[in-house]
């Protein structure tokens, strides 16, 4: 691991844990809070608005901070914005699928050769446009709609992206309901679910070479995929199912005992209130 | 039957009063051998889970290996294949010495790639990178790379 | 040639055990009235035997490591065969336990059987339910999950509130500053031998003081009249009772099977019930998890601590509610035992329990 690296994940590690000892039982479910946070968060205006917007973004969800894409040392007040800890600022319009691309690499390599990407610097979209900087949301395929596809072209050829999309899309939702509801009863869904994670990260970056050929043509293998995948959850729940109707059948005997020693003891209470001359010797 | 004398009515229950405790006795063992029998099928029934839980299950294949040809992976190369049933990579790292590893990457389940220039593994999803031993170079995976153990035989690459 | 008999007569000739089977089994007569309530002591012991089975059983594939002990408990849940029965059966058993004790203290309590002869039964008995606790509590951690940890730190946190040494029964209880892998090795070895062993003994002793002094009589009918106890020991015969077995051991046999039916039923069809997802996520120090609880039977200790201003007076009234309870025989000397002539009783009976039931669903939804 190369120093600057090196450091980065020390500050990070040194951070996570003094933010632990802090918060306590306050933090619910966020990344531990940076000097960043700290001092932006008490700001008015445009230098404050970030923090709320990433508050409830995919990435703070995911314990990805400030520091984690604009460098700098979350720890430090100091040297928060230094250029020495990597501090990169806020990147320009054209600059920004690099900046993003750092992290999302496959998705940076699709967009680059799509359309969109071939006309960044002269009016084109990039991340930033329909994915927003800091309330970045978990992607889905309501990011594609009139509002937002509309402000440059018409919507008509992105509608018909969308529909091209939608099956696919529907497929991967419901199956991350079925995990869902399949992890709640302690069923290990690891392998399957990062099986299905790895396809919807491959399809969301197809969608970004915004070609609808290439998305027609691929969607058959995806959904194959996929229906690989959804056969295996209908196996689980076919077992899920088995399962219950042995319950059923073993609670049912269980009652069915119960009730037959009852009117076993009930033959030896009417025998002793009977009184003791008539009991069978 | 219907004695109405102080005589016959207590007769009669004197008289039912003997064959009560035998049909008594007839019904508690009726009850008895069906609460018996219950109770021996639930017992049954224990016991077969708990021998199934107690005894190894029959191999799923785990014994089962891959054999490939050397050249798929030549020098500083990797070749992708499957290997029981998931995603697994094989590179040549330096001439004769091969690793080979699970491709999926560790941190969320994508199947990473080789970056040949750089002689690394780059995960598209969130730019995960390891090392020609798997080991983590950069990024959010927080483990390496699954190691699978691979031997060479003569022209073939024995995986597993 | 009948092989069981000439089993049964060669112990008999050397240990007499024909006349201690007749003097436990069919010679053991039971108070004409007794109750349904006086089942529920055979029910905890087979509640109790389930547990140690089902424990050992995991035993086996559980490894008690802060690496592994999450992935095993999934293997447990997902590979090996019938090991989600085994779990299931494992925990649900034991808030089924929780409650089977708290129904068998409320009878006790209320029919006054803890009272003079009957001292050191309840003590033993009330030992034996906290102990009891102490395995909830020490069995909850090993699965390593989000709530296993958070739950487990926050328990162990309330400690710091004992003045002067509070941090020092924290760090004892935890085995270093947060709970990690030393918290991991010493409830295991509570939970598994530590408390089980004494456990055991302890049963022992308590079944030893129910037969040497005699079951009580449930103080209702028009028989029953309060009597000064003897001075010195003496067995409370019940002439003209009915035999233990097979009459009463029936009874028994119904009222587990009805409590089997309800363990197996939540196993096989509401195993979620005392399983919130942080249940299944794996233990992570840096990120807690919203709205941790404690389990339902911990919720009115838990609701205390955030009444009272000050946490070391809310750990100081529990403190003091439950040595109350544990010396209930030495305080309440009074020979009447029949609930209705004990106001002064009733009236705290039923107000503990409103309070009991009314904390946890008030903890439940804070």
């Amino acid at each position: 691991m190369n120093r600057i690296a090196g450091r980065r994940y020390l500050s990070l590690a040194l951070l996570l844990w003094s933010g632990w000892l802090l918060a306590g039982a306050a933090v619910a479910g966020t990344a531990p809070e940076t000097v960043c946070i700290q001092c932006h968060g008490g700001q008015t205006g445009r230098l404050q608005k970030p923090v709320e917007q990433w508050r409830a973004s995919i990435h703070s969800r995911n314990g990805i901070s400030c520091h984690n894409c604009h460098g700098g040392d979350p720890t430090d007040f100091g040297m928060a914005m230094s250029p020495e800890r990597g501090f990169v600022g806020a990147p320009e319009k054209t600059a920004i699928p690099d900046f993003c691309g750092r992290c999302h690499v496959g998705v940076k390599a699709d967009y680059q050769q799509s359309a969109h990407g071939r006309a960044l610097g002269s009016g084109g979209p990039q991340c930033v446009t329909c994915h927003g900087n800091h309330a970045v949301t978990e992607a889905s395929l309501d990011l594609i709609n009139s509002e937002a596809c509309s402000r440059c072209h018409e919507y008509g050829r992105a509608k018909v992206l969308r529909e091209a999309l939608g099956k696919t899309d529907g497929m991967i939702s419901g199956l991350e309901d079925d995990f869902r509801k399949l992890r709640r009863v302690g069923i290990d869904v690891k392998e399957l679910s990062d099986r299905t994670f790895a396809l919807r990260n491959q399809f969301h970056r197809l969608f970004h070479s915004v070609d609808v050929e290439q998305v027609r043509s691929r969607s058959a293998g995806f959904q194959g995929d996929l229906e690989k995948v959804g056969a295996e959850v209908d196996s689980i729940r076919a077992t899920l199912q088995q399962r219950k109707a042995t319950g059923g059948i073993v609670v049912g005997l269980l009652v069915v005992m119960g009730i037959l020693a009852m009117l076993i003891r009930k033959i030896y209470a009417d025998e002793e209130s009977a009184g003791p001359s008539s009991r069978n010797g | 039957m219907a004695g109405t004398g102080q005589n016959g009515t207590l007769k009669r229950r004197s008289e039912m009063d003997m064959e009560q405790p035998a049909d008594d006795g007839r019904r508690q063992f009726i009850l008895s051998v069906l609460l018996g029998g219950i109770g021996v099928i639930l017992a049954g029934g224990a016991g077969w889970s708990i021998w199934g839980y107690l005894a190894p299950p029959a191999g799923k294949g785990e014994k089962s290996k891959i054999r490939l040809a050397r050249n798929l992976a030549p020098v500083g190369a990797a070749h992708f294949f499957q290997f029981r049933g998931h995603p697994a990579v094989v590179l040549q790292v330096a001439p004769g010495k091969f690793h080979a590893f699970s491709a999926i990457c560790t941190h969320l389940g994508c199947i990473v790639q080789w970056v040949s220039g750089r002689q690394e593994f780059l995960c598209p999803c969130h730019g995960g990178r390891y090392d020609a031993d798997g080991r983590v170079l950069g990024g959010p995976p927080p483990k390496p790379l699954e190691v699978i153990p691979v031997a060479v035989a003569g022209e073939e690459l024995v995986v597993g | 040639m009948n092989l069981p008999k000439k089993v049964i007569d060669f112990i008999d000739a050397r240990i007499g055990i024909r006349d201690i089977l007749q003097q436990n089994l069919t010679e053991y007569l039971l108070p004409r009235n007794v109750n349904v309530w006086y089942t529920l002591g055979a029910v905890l012991l087979a509640l109790f035997g389930i547990q140690f089975i089902t424990g050992i059983l995991l035993l086996i594939y559980y490894v008690p490591n802060t690496d592994q002990a999450f992935a095993s408990v999934q293997r447990i849940m997902n590979e090996v065969p019938f090991g989600w029965l085994i779990r299931y059966v494992h925990a649900v058993g034991a808030n089924i336990i929780v409650l089977a004790l708290l129904l068998h203290m409320l009878s006790v309590l209320f029919m006054g059987s803890y009272k003079q002869p009957r001292e050191l039964t309840w003590v033993a008995g009330f030992i034996i339910l906290l102990m009891s606790l102490g395995m909830c509590l020490t069995g909850y951690l090993l699965p390593w999950s989000q709530l296993s940890f958070w739950a487990t730190t926050v328990a162990t946190e309330s400690s710091n509130e004992i003045p002067l040494v509070g941090d020092a029964v924290v760090r004892f209880l935890r085995g270093g500053a947060m709970v990690g892998q030393p918290t991991l090795g010493r409830f295991f070895a509570l939970h598994v031998m530590g408390f089980p062993f004494i456990f055991g003994l302890i049963v022992a002793l308590h079944l030893f003081c129910v037969r040497r002094v005699g079951i009580s009589r449930p103080p209702f009918g028009p028989e029953y009249e309060p009597r000064e106890p003897p001075s010195t020991f003496r067995h409370e015969h019940h002439e003209g009772g009915i035999p233990f077995f097979p009459n009463y051991v029936v009874k028994d046999v119904a009222v587990i099977c009805f409590f089997l039916a309800l363990l197996f039923g939540v196993v096989f069809f509401a195993p979620g019930l005392f399983f919130p997802p942080a249940a299944f996520a794996p233990a992570d120090p840096f990120l807690t998890p919203e709205g941790i609880k404690p389990e339902w039977y911990f919720l009115w200790a838990y609701q205390v601590l955030k009444i009272f201003p000050s946490e070391f007076l809310g750990l100081a009234v529990q403190g003091l509610f439950v040595t109350f309870l544990l010396l209930l025989p030495f305080i309440d000397r009074g020979r009447e035992r029949r609930p209705t002539r004990r106001p002064l009783f009733l009236t705290l009976f039923l107000a503990g329990l409103a309070v009991f039931i009314g904390l946890s669903v008030w903890g439940h939804y804070s």
